[in-house]
């Protein structure tokens, strides 16, 4: 039977991306020295199910970097070589190179050879260093058998495989003998029997088609999962299956405990009270070890390995593509309008049923409301999926610049939209490398300043209201207002004798062609500035802001939406129109006085709002519609903030508050200025959603034309 | 998952197929019981190999299985002697192995009912 391996390419890629990220984060958590076992085995195993992966599919550059790097993995685990600064580079390296290689052969672009066959040698190198005898990489997985005391367990840096077997009685009946998948996993690699005779009746109670008996499994770690689930394919259905890898780690007891009577491992049937494998042939012809048996502190404590298991994935969960998810979005959001214009409609109903057709959409709404939060919830991931590249970041740059530094994270499982999350990242990466470049002073000025030579990076999410505030904080130097001022003036963002407060002077650091750093380093002063951040920021529907004190540090806070497909919106009219503005955007709404208005000459009108003057955008004048009114005080005025800049907003009227689906404008039509997306409405209308900060800058181009 | 558990009745002698073969073959003589396995011990002659063990369960003396004759053995077959094995240990009476049979040494050995139906010792000799 042929299978076509091409269609598991894709969750390869993914799976071997995600244990990447495993191992990267393991690595970072070992600690030079004394390392801890089990991370030793989380990277691993990483590394073990990339090389077998890649092998079955051919990636057979892959599969021979791997296969090194697992070499040199085992010296780690066997303790035969030490976990040093050098080797975690190596390794970190190699997480690089990989992740590089995986990608190169998902694009089907060719490999980096060089880099790949530099590295592999840095790797045979190491190990031929630490182990004398230099075992020759292609003999890595026979190199442990030799070399400790544990000739029981060849292949035991490849890890296992556990499956347990449980038949269902008529497995015979319908023709499948356990003893012919036996043999053929048998054919596979090393198979360790362990027999569960427990339901095995007396012979006069015994059914002779019916199977009684059940094993556990072990094969050796090296042979794919596939080959395995093809010996039970027919017996799919007839029989409880298990197949886990097991950790490699769990392998070392089992050699050393094998002589363990079975009686151990299995509380002996009440009818059978001598252990069962007391005399084991030593030179037994059969093609397999008969019944080695593996000690109870194995297989009867899952507790142990679950933890470890967990790592490689079963956690419940399934892959589903994002346009699925998309689709889903969609449709849920074409059903949301539905419900709105039944509503719309049914709330105009008369007659003997109206009361309970309002009641049926009353129902139909709640309903709507939660399938509407179900599937957000299905687009949301935690934010450490972004959070989780920053250990490795801090680690680098801390190295090179010679800082010490220390990073926190917090609140990593608050979740977010998908497409929030994969935006946020590349802003984030400026903040924190911002702070550690510029925030974070050098060790000896800590301590001069009577801080702790080492500095603290802290990000934290948390949701606040509808919203998810994404904190970069440091203990820093805080910014230099004097810089930040003088660097202003002679840039001409403001005029040499403006004065500022100090709030002021730091929203400058956002200003388009501002950067204070002296000189360009590759961290932060690569020419995207703090202005890239709020812009980034703001695409999102969010918004950034700083707050800084001199001595004691510095913390952007970046608030941002939950989602990008929903918005909480108050709906206005002008004339026959209805539009949309974000809740989030809104101070409040009033209605003027005549004697509130004031003409200014040059500046059109503008209200007295606390004590402050609010230029009045007049919406109908913006989109060219016939209004109600014209006169100020027979409409109502929406105050919005955006960018920091206050409006009143001039509109007809208010309608309500409610969540709108938004669809992209640009997509279905093109960019309007001043407007972020559309929605329909229950009775089917289209109303555009008002980019409040776009609004203001149409507004002052207007007034300027 | 599936919830399907072993611990479900069992169904009572489902499908009774009429042998076609003999399973076994007995020496009433011997003063050890003797009992020859048939060259075929599978799940199709599975119901006669039952009935042949089951008369030979509470034989007092030792019961001598001749197994020079099996070439093939299969899960039901096997079952059934490793059953006949366990009841005679458990009522204190010995079970003893004549001849070789590389079938059953195989399966035994990659079932893992080598110990169960103590072959170690005796299949070899």
């Amino acid at each position: 039977m042929t299978v076509d391996l091409t269609q598991f390419h894709d969750a390869f890629f993914e799976e071997s991306f995600e244990a990447l990220d495993s191992m990267e984060a393991a690595l970072l958590k070992l600690d030079i020295g004394s390392p801890e076992p089990e991370l030793i085995n989380t990277i691993f195993r990483v590394a073990h199910s990339i090389k077998g992966g890649s092998a079955t599919f051919g990636f057979s550059e892959i599969a021979s970097f791997t296969h090194s790097l697992e070499t040199l993995l085992d010296e780690l685990r066997s303790g035969t070589m030490p976990v040093t600064v050098a080797v975690s580079d190596l390794l970190l390296k190699s997480v690089d190179v990989m992740r590089a290689m995986l990608r190169a052969v998902q694009a089907k672009q060719p490999i980096d050879s060089q880099r790949v066959s530099d590295l592999q040698f840095d790797l045979e190198v190491a190990i031929a260093r630490k182990s004398e005898p230099a075992p020759p990489p292609a003999a890595a997985s026979a190199a442990p058998a030799g070399s400790g005391g544990s000739a029981a367990a060849p292949a035991a840096a490849l890890g296992h495989w556990r499956i347990r077997f449980h038949p269902y009685r008529e497995l015979l009946a319908r023709g499948n003998d356990p003893l012919r998948m036996l043999r053929e996993l048998a054919e596979l690699g090393e198979l360790q029997v362990r027999l569960d005779a427990q339901m095995l009746p007396p012979l006069h109670e015994i059914s002779p088609q019916d199977c009684y008996l059940a094993w556990t499994l072990e094969l050796p770690g090296k042979v794919p999962e596939e080959a395995i689930r093809q010996v039970f394919e027919w017996a799919e259905g007839d029989c409880d299956l298990t197949i886990e890898r097991l950790p490699a780690e769990q392998e070392a007891p089992a050699a050393s405990a094998a002589p363990e009577p079975a009686a151990a491992a299995t509380p002996p049937p009440t009818r059978a009270p001598e252990p069962q494998t007391a005399h084991q042939p030593s030179s037994a012809p059969a093609p397999a070890p008969a019944a080695a048996v593996p000690p109870a502190s194995r297989l009867d404590a899952p507790g142990k390995s679950e933890p470890a298991l967990s790592a490689l994935g079963d956690s419940g969960s399934i892959r589903v593509s994002v346009e699925k998810i998309d689709e889903l979005m969609n449709t849920v959001g074409e059903l949301v309008i539905t419900q709105a214009m039944l509503s719309q409609l049914g709330s105009h109903f008369d007659g003997p049923d109206a009361e309970k057709l309002r009641a049926g959409l009353a129902q139909l709404e709640r309903n709507m409301r939660e399938l509407q939060e179900s599937v957000m919830r299905v687009r949301m991931l935690p934010i450490s999926f972004v959070f989780s590249r920053f250990p490795r970041m801090v680690r680098d740059l801390t190295q090179r610049l010679g800082k010490q530094i220390e990073l926190k994270l917090t609140g990593e499982q608050t979740e977010l939209d998908k497409t929030v999350l994969e935006k946020i990242g590349d802003p984030l990466v400026h903040l924190v490398r911002n702070c550690i470049d510029h925030g974070i002073e050098y060790p000896e000025a800590r301590i001069a300043a009577g801080k702790p030579a080492e500095g603290t990076v802290h990000l934290d999410a948390c949701h606040r209201g509808g919203n998810i505030a994404v904190e970069v904080s440091d203990d820093g130097g805080g910014l230099d207002s004097e810089r930040i001022l003088a660097k202003a003036r002679a840039r001409g963002l403001i005029g040499p004798n403006d004065t500022l407060t100090e709030a002021q002077i730091h929203e400058l650091i956002f200003q388009p062609g501002f950067s204070t750093a002296e000189k360009t380093t590759d961290l932060s002063g690569r020419g995207v500035g703090m202005d890239v951040v709020r812009r980034n920021v703001k695409e999102l529907g969010g918004k950034v802001e700083v707050r800084s004190e001199p001595g004691r540090g510095s913390r952007f806070t970046i608030t941002l939406p939950l989602t990008l497909a929903i918005v909480d919106g108050q709906s206005v009219a002008v004339g026959t129109e209805t539009y949309i503005v974000p809740l989030i955007s809104i101070v409040e709404s009033m209605q003027l006085k005549p004697s509130g208005v004031t003409r200014l000459s040059g500046r059109g009108e503008v209200l007295s709002f606390r004590g402050d003057y609010l230029p009045i955008i007049r919406l109908h004048e913006l989109f060219g519609v016939e209004p109600r009114s014209r006169a100020l005080h027979e409409g109502l005025v929406v105050i919005a903030e955006g960018d920091g800049r206050r409006v009143g907003l001039f509109v007809d009227d208010l309608l309500g508050q409610q969540q709108v689906v938004i669809k992209s404008l640009e997509a279905n039509y093109g960019h309007i200025d001043g407007v972020s997306g559309a929605t329909i409405l229950g009775d089917g209308s289209v109303a555009l959603i008002l980019d409040v900060p776009g609004l203001i800058r149409a507004a002052s181009m207007r007034a300027a034309a | 998952m599936k919830n399907r558990k072993q611990q479900t009745p069992a169904r009572k002698r489902a499908q009774k197929r009429p042998t076609k073969r003999a399973p076994a073959r007995s020496r009433s003589d011997a003063a050890p019981s003797a009992l020859a396995l048939a060259a075929e011990c599978t799940l199709a002659q599975a119901d006669a190999l039952q009935a042949e063990l089951a008369r030979r369960l509470d034989e007092p003396q030792r019961v001598i299985v001749d197994v020079s004759a099996l070439q093939r053995i299969d899960t039901a077959g096997l079952q059934l002697l490793a059953a006949f094995v366990q009841d005679r240990r458990t009522a204190g009476r010995a079970v003893e192995w004549r001849g070789r049979a590389a079938a059953l040494d195989a399966a035994a050995g990659l079932l893992g009912l080598r110990g169960m139906l103590e072959l170690a010792g005796e299949v070899g000799q």
